[in-house]
């Protein structure tokens, strides 16, 4: 389960990456919901192997709990991502609306052209 | 974000939004020792007025909300801090929390309410509530209406800037020129 | 210990009765936020004097009463104390300065609470002694300072904020990785535990893993050499009060972040990586004052001058003595004052001349002497002129690195401040000396008069570090000690948490 988990952390990082570096803004999103989902994984994998352990909650299961503290911060941080994703598609957005581009390149290009 | 126009979803609208908060109270409630609480109801309150809005159309939501959702979630904040603070009165740390086990209560029978449940209020108010108005603004925006109705703008905008449609317009125009 | 939340509530509280109470501007409403400003400064104080009357000693506060490393605690300790009065001093100023800058029927309505819930942010970070804890309050922090950069800017002008963003949300992903790493490696995230637990492990590798991780985050934020980009093209495009607040103050934040974590919470024998950190101090200082010197406009230059400036506060860590970690504290409180009052001043400036671009600028020293003094002094504090207060940080930085024998890291401060000295002299010569633009220069309006007199009030705070250096540095000295005394710190926090935490 945890070389899984790595993997895919690993996984996502590495796409996240490539997408941030493109120009086009919906890949840039696109690249950093995936950077903070693939952080929140890491986090997450952090509690150790879920094999053999039951959920974190009060319950009659004779298993020991996985451990909670990286669940409860992760939740914090996957509500931290969804805000920072909004106002990100929002600037995005507006940035659109005022350059008329979707192109990062040109976005900056044409400023340096200006001056 | 359109409209959805289908007969069927007009009249079956009122019932969808019922049954979902009545599960999401139900999820709030039942957050203190099994899965749910706060955020999760105040998300699925959320979700059922996006239904709502997606089926009804953005600008009559906005007419039927029976409070500026902005204002909902500074109310959910504000709960939530002095459900933190009231402790204090008693000397105890900052968010300490009590608990109490009632029996033999008429209709209910036995209860156990604790002040966590307060604070979960407080998040249910706050999520519910920027999440209605976050949708309602990206909804709005990319659906040709301005982002704020004329009621709030002054609450949200500077009186020396339009919406940002329409600065966009006159910035094509000044580039057209 | 109650009264340590304090710091972060009554920004929260403040920002909320804006949007429930009064939504709409107006003058009560500016009333009510400057008498909490304020009250947050006043607080700010009375801790402070608490903490340094304890010689230092940490006060805490373990929130909800949790056991073991569950709860989060909150601890001031001098340098949070110190910080602490400083963010909320900048903070007053600032508003003030905001109110002087825009009649109340053009204020952007949700500007007062944007800043409130920015200091609120800020003053957790000062305050929390939980590596998690610490995430929340920089996004808290962050959030805000995104939302004010974008709100009142121009559609030109907006684009800058994306790398703003970009970078920080890269920032922000990093620290949640390193916090997961911590969490694995020490199993807690209580600062005070990691200390505990880092200095058993020693010399580990996965220790210095961790800690390159942090302070590649916090080198994000705090702007060091390779990581600055962001900053200086995106902070000219605020508005000079907010502009006077971010330089003052978000950086800083960084450094103090650093300061904590080298000295607090890791083991005292990272020779490498202090050595890392000395170089790219030097590199910092030096980028970043050719960088204010290739540009022409108020904004542009002072937003180059303040990376510059991190360079000299991170060399002063990487030389990491006691004395040295003394000097970048006494820096820091001569830094946030200097650096918001030439704000402040160019502020002025731009609203004698109508615009802040050194062509179109010109005659305020025969308009306004006293501007022009104000602004030769801070200036000349800036560059390091005995006996203001810039000098006597850098002397103390320039003597312990000489104590070492670190000539060329020396050598590269010495030419950076020069360099600082004639950057700031092209803007004395553009702005002040040279006859004014055709436009001419605005008669001073009771506005222009409010502005001229807290940036006044600016210099004098900043005249009396100057020459009252000896007290200033004795509180900086205790400040530093109780900030390398680990073992106080960890029995502070562990007495608080019970028994069980403590091992």
């Amino acid at each position: 389960m945890q070389i899984e988990t790595a993997l895919l952390v690993a996984f996502l990082f590495g796409i996240a990456t490539y997408l941030i570096l493109q120009k086009s803004f919906v890949r840039i999103l696109f690249g950093f919901v995936a950077l903070t989902n693939a952080a929140n994984l890491f986090m997450l994998a952090m509690s150790g192997s879920p094999e053999g352990r039951s959920a974190p909650i009060i319950n009659d299961s004779p298993l020991p709990s996985v451990d909670p503290l990286p669940q409860a911060l992760v939740l914090t941080a996957i509500v931290i991502g969804f805000g920072l994703t909004v106002y990100l598609i929002m600037l995005l957005y507006r940035i659109f609306l005022d350059a008329r581009t979707t192109d990062s390149e040109s976005l900056f290009k044409s400023e340096a052209g200006d001056e | 974000m359109k409209s959805v126009n289908s007969f069927m979803l007009r009249a079956l609208i009122g019932l969808v939004f019922l049954l979902v908060n009545i599960i999401s109270i139900y999820m709030l409630l039942r957050g203190h020792n099994l899965p749910g609480g706060g955020f999760i109801g105040g998300l699925m309150t959320g979700m059922s007025f996006i239904l709502l809005g997606l089926v009804r159309g953005w600008s009559e939501l906005q007419r039927e909300l029976p409070l500026p959702p902005l204002r909902m979630a500074a109310f959910g904040v504000l709960l939530a801090i002095l459900s933190g603070l009231a402790p204090l009165l008693w000397g105890q740390a900052f968010l300490t929390q009590f608990n109490f086990h009632w029996t033999g209560l008429p209709l209910l029978g036995e209860l156990h309410v604790g002040t966590p449940l307060l604070f979960d209020c407080g998040v249910f108010f706050l999520v519910g509530g920027i999440t209605v108005k976050l949708v309602i603004v990206l909804a709005r925006s990319t659906s040709g209406l301005p982002a704020f109705t004329p009621g709030e703008t002054p609450y949200y905008a500077s009186t020396l800037e339009g919406g940002i449609e329409e600065t966009a317009n006159e910035e094509g125009d000044a580039h057209a020129n | 210990m109650n009264s340590l939340i304090w710091p972060f509530l009554l920004p929260i509280l403040t920002a909320l009765a804006c949007s429930l109470a009064f939504g709409l501007p107006g003058v009560g409403r500016r009333v009510f936020v400057a008498l909490s400003a304020a009250a947050q400064f006043v607080l700010a104080l009375f801790l402070a004097v608490r903490t340094f009357q304890g010689e230092g000693v940490p006060l805490v506060l373990n929130i909800g009463g949790w056991s073991a490393s569950l709860g989060i605690v909150l601890v001031l300790d001098g340098l949070a104390a110190i910080m602490l009065c400083l963010a909320t001093f900048i903070s007053l100023i600032c508003i003030l300065f905001s109110y002087a800058e825009t009649p109340v029927r053009f204020e952007q309505p949700l500007r007062l609470p944007l800043m409130q819930l920015l200091v609120a942010g800020i003053n957790l970070t000062f305050l929390t002694g939980d590596l998690f804890n610490l995430f929340v309050a920089f996004e808290i922090m962050l959030v805000a300072s995104y939302a004010l950069l974008t709100l009142e800017a121009n559609d030109q002008d907006i684009k800058e904020a994306f790398p703003y963003l970009a970078v920080n949300i890269f920032g922000s992903a990093l620290f949640l990785s390193a916090a997961g790493l911590a969490y694995a490696l020490f199993g807690t995230l209580n600062m005070a535990h990691i200390a505990v637990r880092a200095a058993e492990m020693g010399d580990a590798f996965s220790v210095k893993l961790v800690v390159v991780l942090l302070l590649v985050v916090f080198g994000i934020k705090a702007g060091i050499f390779p990581l600055y980009y962001w900053l200086p093209n995106s902070y000219p495009i605020l508005s000079f009060s907010l502009g006077a607040f971010y330089s003052g103050l978000l950086t800083k934040v960084g450094v103090y972040v650093i300061l904590r974590m080298l000295c607090t919470v890791f083991p005292h024998t990272l020779d490498g990586i202090y050595g890392m950190l000395s170089w790219l101090a030097g590199l910092t200082m030096l980028l970043a004052v050719l960088g204010a010197l290739s540009r022409d406009f108020i904004r542009g230059i002072l937003s180059f001058h303040i990376v510059s400036q991190i360079g000299y506060m991170v060399l002063a860590i990487a030389f990491f003595t006691p004395l040295a970690i003394a000097a970048c504290i006494f820096y820091v409180i001569h830094h946030i004052i200097v650096k918001s009052s030439l704000y402040l001043i160019g502020g002025t400036g731009l609203f004698y001349n109508r615009s802040d671009s050194l062509a179109r600028m010109g005659g305020l020293a025969a308009a306004s002497p006293w501007l022009a003094a104000l602004f030769l002094l801070q200036a000349l504090s800036l560059a390091g002129i005995p006996p203001l207060s810039g000098f006597w940080g850098k002397y103390l930085i320039f003597a312990t690195g000489l104590e070492g024998g670190r000539y060329w890291l020396v050598g590269a401060a010495v030419l950076a401040s020069i360099l600082t000295l004639i950057s700031m002299l092209k803007i004395w010569l553009a702005a002040f000396w040279q006859p004014a633009p055709e436009g001419g220069v605005s008669k001073p309006t009771p506005p222009i008069r409010a502005m001229t007199v807290l940036a006044g009030v600016m210099t004098c705070v900043s005249l009396g570090i100057g020459f009252g250096a000896e007290p200033v540095f004795r509180l900086s000295r205790v400040a530093a000690e109780s900030l390398m005394n680990q073992s106080q710190y960890q029995e502070a926090v562990f007495s608080r948490l019970g028994k069980e935490a403590g091992q």
